[in-house]
């Protein structure tokens, strides 16, 4: 890798340009929007920063997880560990802030903590074969939109179908599962001290797991390096744009990074999810057409991204937070020249999404979030409702891994 | 040789690329044309693993080359 010159110079500061012009635009968007939902405007700055981060450091929670089976390599899980460790300290230190004693306040508003039971694992174990046959979960098919994916906005639209079914038959399992589940909250186990120990312990076992499984398959490569910066000024602003804009960030990058979000996400009001407001588009476009599923037990009680019912305004801050995934992802791609409309080529690609992500869609509504909202959030809640659903996700995606490798 | 896995996604870009290394003919090089980014960081890491090393070239916006050789070939690529 020889270091920039002036010419490989022109390519990170065309880049700086265009992150730039978003910035100004996404500005101009947080200026107009409604005041209805105050929320709003930093929601989806948020969801700008995690868009980017996304689509920077390709960070896939489907491919965390099919690569361990399918390649037996976890780069990608390894970062997405370290950013769980990350939100786990953030998000102790704010719950403990808004309930100082678990065992006199109960769980800690916005917490991911659901009712264990038999939908959970079930929910897993669909999103994981889901997200893996449509090759990418809710938050990768939000970013991959915006790099211009068009089977990501069919997996989309399966999810949504999957959403309406489980809607449908939400109250079903709420007599069978759901309504007779116990939240449990480790905090109201053992304090807050014992619930981050055993937590970050289990995820420092997670790594090692990982680790030891990269060693058994093969040999693990480091990553590649990054390119060395050139001497004078311009060389190195550029050689500093260029690992930033152009080039993908290391994953563990991303990892961190989205820990860190996550955890401004929970200061400003609740974790990171993406399935809640999905729910309400699902929900709203059933009641358009006259499908609506009518009332669900339990919904307004539970936290994580249960199913939402439509009503209320439109531009709310969890919308704009999904939309600016999108955005951020789009910016991203843009600045380093990788946003191209892509077409799957082949007829069965189309069937992958679509199939994929209803089952996601429906596990989503079982599991009251995807891999996001009932694991990466769920974790750091010290919910052990998160580590049922990381089980059955990796159960899902080996199951995933079998039906892909019968699909050329 | 050439692979032709524009339009394909994860994880498809990079089993194509080792099924086809698998049938790749001694002292050529196999080059995949994709315009998936994360292939960009996925094929390198792994082929390495296997033998090989390769080059990621850009062809135009979104889409890329990456040419793979055998780590103990002589071509200078």
């Amino acid at each position: 890798m020889t270091s920039p010159s002036d010419d490989s110079a022109a390519r990170p500061l065309r880049a700086a340009v265009v992150a730039g012009g978003a910035l100004a635009a996404a500005a101009g968007v947080a200026a107009v929007l409604p005041r209805a939902d105050p929320r709003a405007g930093l929601f989806w700055l948020l969801g700008l920063g995690v868009g980017v981060v996304l689509q920077r450091s390709r960070l896939c929670f489907a491919s965390a997880f099919r690569d361990l089976f399918l390649f037996g390599h976890g780069r990608i899980m390894r970062a997405v560990l370290a950013g769980l460790a990350v939100a786990t300290v953030g998000f102790a230190v704010l719950m403990s802030r808004m309930v100082p004693q678990p065992a006199l306040g109960g769980v800690a508003p916005e917490a991911h903590a659901i009712p264990l039971g038999v939908h959970v694992v079930v929910g897993g174990l669909l999103f994981g074969v889901g997200m893996v046959v449509a090759g990418g979960c809710a938050s990768g098919s939000l970013y991959r939109i915006g790099e211009g994916y068009i089977a990501s906005v069919v997996a989309l639209v399966g999810i949504l179908v999957g959403l309406a079914a489980g809607a449908h038959t939400w109250n079903a399992w709420w007599r069978a599962s759901i309504g007779r589940g116990v939240v449990v909250w480790l905090p109201l186990l053992g304090g807050y001290g014992a619930a981050v120990a055993a937590t970050l312990a289990l995820l420092a076992a997670g790594y090692l797991s990982v680790v030891w499984w990269e060693t058994r398959r093969g040999v693990a490569v480091p990553e590649a390096p990054r390119p060395v910066l050139g001497r004078t000024f311009r060389a190195r602003v550029a050689g500093a744009l260029d690992v930033t804009l152009v080039r993908g960030w290391p994953a563990v990058v991303g990892g961190v990074a989205l820990g860190a979000f996550n955890v401004l996400l929970y200061v400003a009001h609740m974790p990171l999810g993406v399935t809640g407001e999905l729910s309400r588009w699902s929900m709203g476009l059933m009641t358009l057409v006259g499908w609506s599923p009518g009332a669900l037990h339990g919904t307004d009680r539970l936290a994580a991204c249960a199913l939402v019912a439509p009503g209320g305004p439109l531009v709310t801050h969890t919308l704009t937070l999904n939309v600016g995934i999108v955005a951020g992802s789009m910016a991203a791609a843009l600045a380093a020249g990788e946003f191209r409309v892509r077409w799957p080529r082949q007829a069965r690609r189309y069937v992958q999404a679509l199939g994929g992500g209803v089952l996601m869609g429906y596990g989503a509504t079982l599991a009251m979030g995807c891999t996001l909202g009932a694991f990466f959030s769920a974790i750091p809640s010290l919910a052990l409702n998160g580590w049922v659903f990381a089980a059955a996700l990796a159960a899902g995606a080996w199951l995933g891994v079998q039906v892909i490798k019968r699909i050329p | 040789m050439k692979l032709d896995v524009r339009g394909e996604i994860c994880p498809y870009p990079m089993s194509k690329a080792v099924d086809a290394l698998g049938t790749l003919p001694e002292g050529e090089a196999l080059e995949v044309l994709t315009d998936h980014p994360p292939a960009l960081e996925t094929i390198p890491f792994y082929v390495v693993r296997l033998g090989y090393r390769c080059v990621v070239e850009e062809d135009g916006p979104g889409q890329w080359r990456i040419r793979i050789t055998r780590a103990d070939s002589s071509d200078p690529s």
